[in-house]
């Protein structure tokens, strides 16, 4: 999923500023599962700006809406009978649904409550950690599962590093070096000859690095 | 006179542009120097231009240098992320390398390693920014030099098709010459009465501009830029020219030296480039006075 966390309070007050009634829209994907952006934190930020709005004597309304998805258009009209309402719109989504409502009303100011930060997985109650970097050409069937491109800090191909100690990376001991990772698991696979072949250098224009991507799909187009 | 002087006294310059070779075999390079080294102010040296690969530009100035020639180095982000093109400045500063042309790194999918990850950790503003930082006496990390750069930093003004282009275009440019650029480059244009109305616009920038001079090789390559490039305002006429001449790739070489010529009265210098013909910079030169 894609993860994000709420911005500081501070800063989206910064944004909303200026406006005295505001839309504030929730998503009921990826942001609620990781309690940065679903119902309940629409709930939460709502009372807390209306509080920092009382306290500087000004009077903030805010309409609440949490909608099943914020990157898909359909889901994004439901905001329609509320915009007309509002002076701006502060989205909790990722960057996806912040841009979507953005595309939908051009008239209004969208800002985002939320940093998103990357697709990833739950690694227990509460922690989240980097997965997958959308490479566009997935190298999971060589490396036994364990991404090197999004979980090696150097996104070394050939692994290990020098500094790779106990399992741990050297850029941060608190992490997983991938190399041991991939390693072990191999090794536990019974491939560990895969471990030998070498990887040319990797094509990058199936990564954001050939520009910004987009799938067509001809039979569901 | 060094090319900074001739700048900042109102002389006209005539910079040549010189390819770095795809490999290590530099006899060419410095062939065609030799041959330009007392007719002109300096050789640019692009870097890695047209996203393919070739012997960096930092090594290319030096060796400009050691021909005699004053060169002036392109700087980009494509490929360097603020570290390296920090440490290359440092290092073309005390290898002698005086003059920079910041310039954007044409896309990867356009070049010869369409495969590679692009860095694009500053853009031109940004760099031209670095310059003026290291020229302080600070890194980007605010760490203090131990004995800061100097040079002398050019900008380009990116092909426009009208007026409209060219005031963004010249928005742009202003705000890099706040930043510290010293002159401008102006794109070929081949209608010079055009030409010379952009760059009466262009005065308000209350930098130096320097036009454009580009060898037109073939027939195809002017009708490939009339088609594709309105910027470069070629008529019909002029490939008529090209097209009638007994010799067209002499035809190409007068052409380029009556535009210089022409140029004299217009600006305040030009940029020769002739894309891989550097041996013909001579009878350009010639035809052009020089
Ligand atoms: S220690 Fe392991 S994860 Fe860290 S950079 Fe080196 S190989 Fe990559």
């Amino acid at each position: 999923m894609i993860t994000a966390e709420r911005k500081p309070l501070d800063e989206i007050i910064d944004y909303i500023k200026p406006f005295s009634r505001i839309l504030l829209v929730g998503c009921n994907e990826c942001v609620t599962v990781c309690a940065a952006g679903g119902r309940k934190e629409v709930g939460l930020l709502s009372s807390a700006l209306q509080m920092a709005f009382m306290k500087e004597g000004k009077v903030l309304d805010v309409k609440e809406l949490t909608l099943e998805r914020q990157c898909d258009p359909e889901y994004v009209e439901e905001l329609v009978p509320l915009i007309d309402q509002v002076d701006a719109v502060v989205s909790m989504a990722c960057g996806c649904g912040v841009q979507e409502v953005a595309k939908r009303f051009k008239e209004k100011p969208v800002f985002p409550a939320v940093n998103t930060k990357f697709m990833g997985a739950s690694e227990r109650q509460g922690v989240w950690a980097e997965r997958c970097q959308g490479c566009g050409d997935c190298v999971l069937g060589m490396t036994g599962g364990i991404c090197p491109v999004a979980r090696c800090s150097k996104r070394l191909l050939n692994g290990p590093c020098g500094g790779s100690s106990n399992g741990k990376c050297e850029i941060n001991p608190e992490v997983d070096c991938a190399w041991q990772l991939i390693w072990d698991r191999l090794k536990s696979l019974g491939i560990e000859k895969t471990y030998e072949e070498i990887v040319p250098a990797k094509d990058w224009r199936t990564s954001r690095d050939g520009g910004p991507r987009k799938i067509i799909r001809e039979d569901l187009a | 006179m060094s090319f900074q002087k001739q700048l900042s006294s109102g002389e006209f310059v005539v910079l040549a542009e010189m390819n770095t070779p795809k490999g290590v075999d530099i006899s060419e390079m410095v062939t065609n120097a030799r041959k330009i080294k007392e007719r002109v102010d300096g050789a640019i040296i692009p870097d890695m231009d047209n996203g393919v690969m070739r012997m960096s530009a930092l090594a290319g100035g030096v060796l400009m240098r050691q021909q005699g020639i004053e060169p002036i180095i392109h700087v980009y982000g494509r490929d360097r992320n603020r570290m390296a093109i920090q440490g290359d400045l440092l290092a073309a500063h005390v290898l002698g390398i005086q003059n920079l042309l910041v310039v954007h790194g044409e896309e990867m999918s356009y070049g010869d390693h369409v495969d590679a990850k692009p860095v694009d950790d500053l853009d031109e503003l940004g760099i031209i920014r670095a310059i003026q930082s290291l020229q302080e006496g600070v890194d980007m990390a605010g760490f203090d030099l131990k004995g800061s750069p100097n040079f002398t930093v050019g900008c380009m003004i990116k092909p426009f098709a009208d007026d409209t282009a060219l005031d963004q275009e010249l928005e742009k440019a202003q705000g890099k010459i706040s930043a510290g650029a010293q002159f401008v480059i102006f794109p070929p244009v081949f209608d010079l009465e055009r030409l010379s109305a952009f760059v009466q616009k262009a005065k308000s920038l209350g930098v130096p501009i320097i036009s454009t001079v580009f060898l037109l090789k073939t027939v195809g390559i002017a009708r490939y830029m009339a088609t594709y490039e309105p910027g470069v305002f070629i008529s019909e006429d002029l490939i008529k020219r090209l097209r009638r001449a007994p010799d067209r790739e002499m035809e190409g070489v007068i052409l380029a030296g009556e535009t210089i010529k022409a140029l004299r009265e217009l600006c305040q210098g030009v940029r020769i480039v002739t894309l891989g013909w550097e041996h013909r910079l001579p009878a350009i030169l010639d035809y052009a006075g020089l």
